[in-house]
């Protein structure tokens, strides 16, 4: 009996030292919420002191037949616009992803990958445009911080 | 004689009223809606309506100045404007919803980007037009 409550005491001490007496971390370290397989920080936490700004690359293309150059970009930035915000959605908010594989007689027949995001943007900005060979490159960013998200 | 409940519409609708026409600016509801198949655009639609009520503006609402000639419509000037108009739009809210699928023989995205319906105040002057968005 006694040498399990040494056993327990002995545990508990380092783990009390790492949690409850430890002093808090510095506010400027990222905390990840979860790791890539290569270890790296993948999430940061939005904490009330900092915000975080997430840039993507939106990409769109023109139609096949449009009347006029001028017409081709402004298509083309407009279908990049919207894959801009579908990438921030998605980076926001996630991805429901939804997999259907059909097997028969022991054989794969059918593969289907569906994924779906439905969100509200609400501050992000387009930051530079790029139009070459038909492939319109919108950058966009949006900053988010408690003072915007509790907006 | 109107008793002092039913008084209060009328003052709050005439108050209303007097001060849009003080401000001498319009109020309209645009809204726009844009669906992309495969990173192509297939479907816009922009759609403007006067107000037939006028709408309460805030008033740290951010506004979006815009050339036009005399005597232009709103229509005409958003049309030859409409990226410009877009980018302020889709900064404040917008709502996004996209489809993917992805199979062995075929690959389909779709993307529908909606600019909710909202009240603008739209103030025109000799050779600009201001549009402000109200709450």
């Amino acid at each position: 009996m006694r040498i399990s409550a040494l056993l327990a005491l002995l545990f508990t001490i380092p783990a009390l030292h790492a949690g409850f007496l430890s002093p808090d971390e510095p506010e400027s370290k990222v905390k990840c919420v979860y790791s890539g397989t290569d270890g790296h920080c993948v999430e940061p936490i939005l904490k009330s002191q900092n915000e975080i700004v997430i840039t993507v690359v939106g990409q769109g293309v023109a139609p096949s037949v449009t009347a006029s150059p001028a017409q081709a970009y402004a298509l083309a930035k407009r279908a990049a616009m919207v894959d801009g915000y579908r990438l921030i959605a998605e980076k926001v908010k996630g991805v429901e992803v939804e997999g259907q594989d059909t097997i028969k007689n022991m054989m794969l027949m059918q593969s289907t990958t569906r994924t779906s995001v439905e969100a509200l943007v609400r501050g992000a900005n387009i930051t530079n445009t790029t139009f070459k060979e038909g492939l319109c490159e919108v950058e966009m960013e949006i900053s988010l911080s408690y003072s915007r998200v509790l907006r | 004689m109107r008793s002092r409940n039913g008084n209060f519409p009328f003052l709050f609708t005439s108050l209303a009223l007097i001060t849009t026409l003080a401000l001498k600016a319009d109020n309209y509801y645009i809204g726009y809606r844009l669906t992309a198949k495969n990173a192509q655009p297939i479907n816009e639609t922009l759609s403007i309506s006067k107000a037939m009520q006028p709408c309460i503006a805030s008033n740290n609402s951010p506004s979006l100045i815009l050339k036009c000639t005399p005597n232009e419509r709103l229509e005409s000037v958003l049309q030859r404007e409409e990226n410009n108009f877009l980018e302020f739009a889709s900064s404040q809210e917008l709502h996004i919803q996209s489809n993917d699928i992805v199979g062995v023989s075929h690959t389909q995205l779709l993307n529908s980007l909606t600019l909710p319906t909202k009240c603008y105040a739209v103030e025109f002057n000799d050779e600009s037009v201001t549009i402000t968005a109200t709450k």
